[in-house]
């Protein structure tokens, strides 16, 4: 069915209508099949359940089966027959569609992000399927099913080369990118970080959190339990009786709760460590002049590229256990055209560095940002007023709560301590508030236990919010949020001039320099 | 409409946010939606006899006991809402200035929000029934920044409002973008 020279010449055919690779139709069966699973996946239980019905009538349900499988492949040879694209030097057209037909014309500068996917099974030929990402919507979307490797590459260079040449008259300090003398053999990539599987099994443990939380406390869940226990008995409660109903000795049945407890959460940290693993295996970070790429992926294996144009916000997480261990996650987030399609879709459109050290952070900071100072600005902390408004807000809710449970001392006692608890909680939360702003760039800081720092360009800045309550106003105070294509940051409690200065400083830099944000 | 030259002065004499002028929305906006959230209150008043006096079903025993605590509870509720919100009506504005568009709203929550004309995306106006007859309309803002960044300015005179779309549209930051 394919062109035989298809598969031997690394570039291209321009300007000729071609097919794709007959491995498409694999791809295509895959993508049909799951969707039918994920369409009648409610319905597997009632399969199971009818289960003996179904080995009763064998003969029918194979029928069935491959009536099914028949279908889905003959849908999609005719996908795979309808489909054809054709490129010519700067804009790539894709034909396809069975009974309503789609003609889609796709000019490269529109393209904003190439991404190569790789699934298992087209590992053995090679085969990489091409995403061509563009700002408007998924409907804009473009995908080429299926391309031998090195073709994909070379289409992938092109359409990289095409894209950087206005930002190279721009004045930006790539000149390679505007020399024409390299448009199909590849420039060379600089490797900027690389994943072994001891990080990523950091990543995995790191990235589990609230079950670490309970790991730490595991020791002492004995001691917990039976304070709480004593401290229910003598509110009224025998904890010890509710719990044991069969006679059972507390000890054994708090070791039975804890070998669970524990069982479980070495389950979910495996199947965290398995998940790092999956996604990030084989992790290389590295730039093609102003473009950061990142390949990873043990079965199907991602690539995920972006101008550093394209980039809106740097995110320098850290947990409290990846504090303890010294180690950093380093987001890269770009426009965010599939917000409303959930968490998968934003997985694959930022760039994670995960658990990395200090230093490789710094390093790749400077790389991206020369002149960002994530690292070493001083920030100003917010106001205290942030403190006491949260705190005033607890100890209303918990003055309640203690109202309603007013004769009990005990109940009483609780709601104190828990007031106190949430209280340091808050505490420590405003000590991590932070923020600064230099000539380039906003920063701000924020966390809990753990501490983020989050920095943008004032150019990436869409629109501005000043706010400010009735009982912010006697002390001078307001909450400015800045939104960026990625979404909004806040920084709340500080000077009304700070904001406005934030603020009109952002304004006049967009509306001044007329900086592109993407 | 506007120069061509941008007026790009030293860092220490920024436009300042606070020395914007906001044009209120006018009376009629606010006179509307008065009437609309009072006719609201008054429907559910309405409601409350009409469910009274009914014969075809049984109220459960807790509504039928409460029905004065009900009505004294809407009662309240149709003087506090509807003139909490005829108040903050009256604080809302917006003021257009050479390069950004700002929208005041909020009566006890205080916000301004300012829009680079530079930045955004597409403008709509938008009108339902009740501004279509009474000649008003709401001109929302769309940016990059996704839909839950959307503002819009309610109640603006249809003039008015094809005035500000037109300045946008028109505006050369935007032009040079399409």
């Amino acid at each position: 069915m394919t062109e035989p020279h298809d598969e031997q010449q690394l570039t291209i055919q321009q300007n000729q209508w071609q097919k794709l690779p007959l491995i498409a139709i694999v791809y295509f069966s895959f993508n049909l099949l799951r969707q039918i699973v994920g369409q009648f996946i409610y319905l597997i239980p009632a399969l199971l359940i009818g289960y003996s019905t179904i080995i009763e009538s064998l003969p029918e349900a194979i029928a069935g089966a491959l009536i099914l499988l028949g279908v889905v492949l003959g849908s999609s040879w005719l996908k795979f027959h309808f489909y054809r694209f054709r490129l010519s030097h700067d804009h790539i057209q894709i034909r396809s569609g069975v009974l309503s037909k789609k003609h889609l014309d796709l000019p490269f500068h529109r393209i904003h992000n190439v991404k190569l996917e790789q699934p298992l099974f087209y590992r053995p030929g090679n085969h990489t399927c091409v995403v061509l990402d563009t700002a408007g919507s998924s409907k804009d979307e473009a995908k080429i099913f299926a391309l031998p490797m090195q073709q994909a590459l070379s289409l992938k260079s092109a359409i990289v080369h095409f894209a950087s040449q206005p930002a190279a008259s721009n004045g930006a300090p790539e000149n390679e990118a505007a020399d024409p003398s390299v448009p199909v053999t590849e420039p060379q990539e600089v490797e900027l970080n690389r994943r072994s599987l001891s990080d990523l099994v950091i990543h995995g443990v790191t990235s589990n959190r609230i079950w670490i939380f309970l790991g730490g406390l595991a020791p002492f869940f004995d001691n917990i339990f039976e304070w709480l226990s004593e401290l229910l008995l003598s509110s009224g409660m025998d904890l010890k009786a509710l719990l044991d109903p069969s006679q059972q000795s507390l000890w054994q049945y708090s070791m039975t709760l804890l070998t669970l407890v524990f069982m479980a959460m070495l389950l979910l940290t495996i199947f965290s460590v398995l998940g790092a693993i999956i996604n990030f295996y084989g992790y290389r970070l590295s730039r093609l002049n102003d473009r950061y790429i990142r390949r990873s992926g043990l079965f199907t294996r991602h690539e995920v590229s972006m101008r550093r144009s394209r980039l809106q916000m740097l995110v320098r997480r850290q947990d409290w256990l990846d504090r303890l261990i010294g180690r950093i996650n380093l987001k890269l987030e770009q426009f965010n055209a599939n917000i409303e399609h959930g968490q998968m879709m934003m997985l694959n459109n930022k760039i994670i560095v995960p658990s990395i050290k200090a230093d490789e952070c710094d390093a790749l900071l400077q790389d991206i940002y020369p002149e960002n100072r994530l690292s070493e600005i001083d920030y100003q902390p917010v106001d205290r007023r942030f403190l006491w408004r949260h705190c005033l807000f607890a100890l209303l809710l918990h003055a309640g709560i203690a109202l309603l449970l007013a004769p009990e001392a005990m109940a009483t006692l609780i709601t104190g301590l828990s007031l106190l608890l949430v209280s340091t909680l808050i505490y420590l939360r405003w000590k991590r508030w932070g923020f600064a702003i230099d000539n380039n760039f906003i920063y701000i800081r924020k966390g809990l236990f753990g501490v983020d720092y989050y920095s943008f360009a004032l150019s990436k800045i869409q629109q501005t919010r000043f706010a400010q309550s009735i009982w912010m106003k006697p002390y001078n105070l307001c909450s400015v949020t800045l939104i960026l294509a990625c979404g909004g940051q806040s920084i709340p409690f500080i000077r009304c001039q700070q904001g406005r200065q934030i603020i009109n400083i952002g304004l006049f830099e967009v509306e001044a320099h007329k900086a592109s944000w993407m | 409409m506007h120069t061509e030259e941008f007026v790009n002065s030293p860092i220490n004499e920024l436009p300042d946010i606070e020395t914007l002028e906001f044009t209120p929305l006018p009376p009629l906006y606010r006179k509307l939606n008065l009437l609309t959230n009072l006719c609201l209150f008054l429907f559910l008043l309405l409601a409350t006899v009409a469910l009274q006096w009914q014969s075809w079903m049984t109220l459960p025993l807790v509504i039928s006991v409460n029905m004065d605590t009900i009505r004294f509870g809407l009662s309240l509720a149709a003087v506090v809402i509807p003139g909490y919100l005829y108040l903050a009506d009256k604080r809302k504005g917006y003021a257009l200035r050479q390069h950004d568009l700002s929208y005041r709203s909020g009566l006890i929550f205080i916000s301004v929000t300012t829009q680079p004309v530079l930045r955004i995306q597409h403008v709509e106006l938008k009108r339902g029934p009740i501004e279509r007859k009474a000649g008003l309309a709401s001109l929302q803002v769309f940016s990059a920044g996704g839909a839950m960044h959307t503002f819009a300015i309610p109640g603006l005179p249809l003039a008015k409002a094809k005035q500000i779309r037109r300045f946008i549209l028109e505006h050369k930051d935007i032009a040079q973008h399409d």
